[in-house]
């Protein structure tokens, strides 16, 4: 068999390690601590924490040389982002992962000299503005208008779950530049610099404590310069974005069953030899198997990747089976800790640093969150096994 | 999507396998092999042997073709695909297990025979509810009765069962000593089956040659040897996912393919997710299969992720297919028997996870060849 990850890969890795190693661990504390709380949104540290990555180049792994990247493979970027989400470090999120992949393949010589230096420099944040009130999973019915006018569109509209918004310098907007009727072949995608005039941002507390937001557009112009691609077919730039983000989910599961792991030791059932510990044992045993799997199709999807081709099916695999795992996770987690697990996060009681129930609380996103789960198994079932709709 | 790392000549091995496979197995070979004496047509063992199947991965000393475990694991899968039952399976996993632990050259007999198409089989239950001590030279052998496929057709026996001080026993019988402890019993699939009491039994020391193996070293042999199981249950997985999603562009309900409901779209993405993890850990494992490299861990996961795959594709296949699936007339029969047989072939689920747990998340830290 060919080695997926040499040599050269191990030694990239063995690097990086060094390096995360060697920063300032306060500032890797505090970093960590804020993407625990809420990782959608990179706020001060975590913008900290990407600006010095950046400045000692280890932003862009896989990009290109010409965008200010390594020019490695997907292969280490897929090392790059396991890595840092084992230590529960942000990795750039949708801006460095989604936005700059989908622009560097969609976007125009002038969007990408716009964008690109500045994305990898760690200076900008993309919310991303898909979803409203009416169009969720439907989102080829949005409603949300940009109508030409000179050199300006118009925009006009409620965007809703535009997670990072508050603290996003940007939106990737998809409005309707055609008619209703026209579905998913009216729809153009656009950049908004999130401080135009007529952008209101209204935040949304969830039970997990993350916090997301609501965007209303009114008479927002933006330049018509700043659409990608084509009026009229953004759609393909969208469906490029969400393969992306699909392949986005790294190791998080990992990092939970380690809690839970934690926990088991100071309980004394890790290796203990009693009813319990034994139940514990196999429930975590077929946890550990999942977690290798989660890994697997990560790295299917960055090999596919690396060999040009477009996973579809791949990436819809990998987000059910990350979301539905971590969920598994935290909720069968619970269960083995039984009553403690009440403890809220924040409490020094709390079993795991309350991580379970924290995670348990957040974990509806994940089987929703770029696409629902059922959209997923409908795109494996179509692109793998030639189903009709 | 999958062999995104086999090399060319991986492929082909595998493509002339499939098509050999293909060429005569279908149901109703299945179905009269599986009601004759023996399990499977003498012919055809002859050729699976000329086409160096039975020494795919042996030493080209013992006239095998210096091949590797992802060769023999290769054509597993295809055997699996085809839900096809023979010696094959034991004769390869007992030929791992020896070069495994003996680089010397004392079983090369053994192996050569097993190249010319003597089959072989491994003896190691995977509860561990055989162990053996050694006493004045000779092995003597305490606990349950065990099951062996394909004892019958075997002439040699490969045991491997660990000691009383930790360490291991490996010993090569030869099959008639043990003919009176042995009954042919039924399986439920298409593997032919013997139940062994041994308890009790001593075997001379000048006839087993037996040899004590650290183990470490017996555990990394069973790995490589249920890696091929393990393959062969992928084999099996992917071949129903694809017969399941044919049947759903075929059979229409309500004026259209049942594939065009999304309750049934979903069943088969479940499907697919199933079969491609298992064909990930599978392949992932037999990658890091190096010598030395000790990577049981992943083995063992491998195993049983192929087993618990492989049934839970049969059981939602079957659902799919509904009536026709449960009729000896459709080879859906073959692979939902073998799924649940060869999965319980690796033993007792609670024992296997609590392994797994043990080699994944108590001693990850201590396995320097682990990424995370």
């Amino acid at each position: 068999m060919q080695s997926v990850i040499g040599a050269e890969q191990l030694t990239f890795l063995g690097q990086l390690r060094d390096y995360l190693d060697a920063l300032d661990p306060a500032l890797l504390e505090a970093t960590r601590a804020e993407n625990i709380a809420d990782p959608m949104q990179p706020r001060e540290h975590g913008r900290r924490f990407l600006r010095q990555l950046a400045r000692d180049g280890w932003l862009g792994v896989s990009w290109p040389t010409e965008y200010g990247g390594q020019g490695r493979s997907e292969i280490e970027h897929w090392l790059f982002a396991e890595e840092l989400y084992n230590r529960r470090l942000p990795n750039g999120l949708l801006t460095l992962n989604v936005i700059g992949p989908t622009l560097m393949l969609m976007g125009s010589p002038e969007q990408k000299a716009q964008y690109l230096p500045r994305i990898i420099k760690g200076d900008l944040v993309f919310a991303i503005g898909y979803s409203e009130p009416d169009a969720g999973s439907d989102l080829a019915s949005l409603r949300t208008r940009a109508v030409r006018d000179g050199d300006d569109y118009v925009v006009n509209g409620q965007k809703v779950w535009t997670t990072g918004a508050s603290v996003a310098t940007h939106c990737w907007l998809a409005a309707r530049t055609g008619t209703q009727e026209d579905r998913h072949r009216g729809v153009s995608l656009f950049i908004v610099p999130m401080d135009a005039p007529g952008i209101e941002v209204t935040p949304i507390v969830t039970q997990g404590g993350e916090r997301t937001t609501a965007v209303f557009f009114d008479d927002v112009r933006i330049p018509a310069s700043q659409r990608i691609a084509a009026e009229n077919d953004g759609w393909s730039a969208i469906v490029c974005a969400l393969n992306f983000e699909r392949l986005f989910y790294h190791n998080e599961p990992r990092w939970e069953l380690e809690q839970l792991a934690q926990w088991a030791e100071a309980e004394g059932l890790l290796s203990g030899d009693g009813a319990e510990a034994h139940a514990l044992q196999e429930r975590m045993g077929e946890l550990a198997v999942d977690v290798e799997i989660c890994r697997l199709f990560a790295l299917r999807g960055a090999s596919l990747l690396a060999k040009g081709a477009v996973p579809v099916a791949e990436a819809s695999a990998n987000k059910v089976w990350w979301g539905e795992l971590r969920q598994r996770i935290c909720n069968s987690g619970l269960d083995l800790i039984g009553e403690a697990g009440t403890l809220a996060h924040g409490s020094p009681y709390a079993p795991a640093h309350g991580h379970l129930e924290h995670g348990l609380q957040s974990s509806p996103v994940w089987r929703f969150g770029g696409g629902t789960n059922e959209i997923q198994l409908d795109l494996i079932a179509r692109h793998r096994l030639g189903m009709p709709r | 999507m999958s062999g995104l790392s086999y090399t060319d000549e991986e492929r082909e091995l595998a493509a002339t396998a499939r098509s050999f496979l293909t060429s005569f197995v279908d149901n109703g070979y299945l179905n009269v092999q599986s009601e004759s004496e023996r399990g499977y047509e003498a012919g055809c063992w002859q050729r699976v042997c000329e086409l160096g199947w039975t020494g795919v991965h042996l030493p080209g000393r013992v006239g095998g073709s210096d091949g590797s475990l992802v060769d023999a694991a290769l054509i597993c899968r295809e055997m699996g695909r085809a839900a096809f039952a023979s010696p094959l399976l034991q004769t390869l996993r007992a030929g791992t297990v020896l070069t495994t632990l003996r680089s010397d050259k004392q079983h090369d007999d053994l192996l050569a025979a097993m190249v010319q198409g003597t089959p072989a089989v491994l003896l190691s239950p995977p509860d561990r509810t055989l162990v053996g001590e050694l006493a004045d030279g000779a092995l003597r052998l305490r606990g349950g009765a065990c099951l062996v496929e394909w004892y019958a057709a075997s002439e040699s026996v490969v045991l491997l069962v660990p000691g009383s001080d930790g360490a291991w026993w490996c010993a090569v019988v030869p099959r008639p000593m043990l003919d009176r402890y042995a009954t042919d019993v039924a399986s439920i699939d298409n593997e032919r089956v013997s139940r062994l009491e041994l308890d009790g039994l001593t075997v001379p020391g000048d006839v087993v040659r037996a040899a004590s193996v650290s183990s470490r070293s017996a555990r990394y042999a069973l790995a490589r040897a249920d890696l091929l199981r393990a393959s062969a249950m992928v084999g099996g997985a992917q071949e129903v996912v694809e017969r399941t999603a044919r049947y759903a562009l075929e059979r229409h309900q309500f004026g259209q393919p049942i594939g065009g409901f999304q309750a049934v779209r979903h069943h088969l993405a479940r499907m697919v997710i199933a079969a491609d993890g298992a064909e990930l850990l599978c392949d992932d494992a037999l990658h890091r299969a190096e010598p030395d490299l000790d990577e049981h861990a992943i083995a063992a996961a491998a195993l049983f992720a192929a087993g618990r795959s492989y049934t839970e594709v049969v059981l939602t296949a079957a659902q799919i297919f509904g009536g026709v699936g449960t009729t000896v007339e459709h080879v859906l029969h073959h692979h939902f028997r073998r799924a649940k047989a060869m999965q319980l072939r690796s033993g007792r689920r609670a024992n296997r996870l609590r392994e797994l747990h043990q080699s994944l998340v108590v001693e990850r830290a201590a396995r320097p060849s682990s990424l995370w």
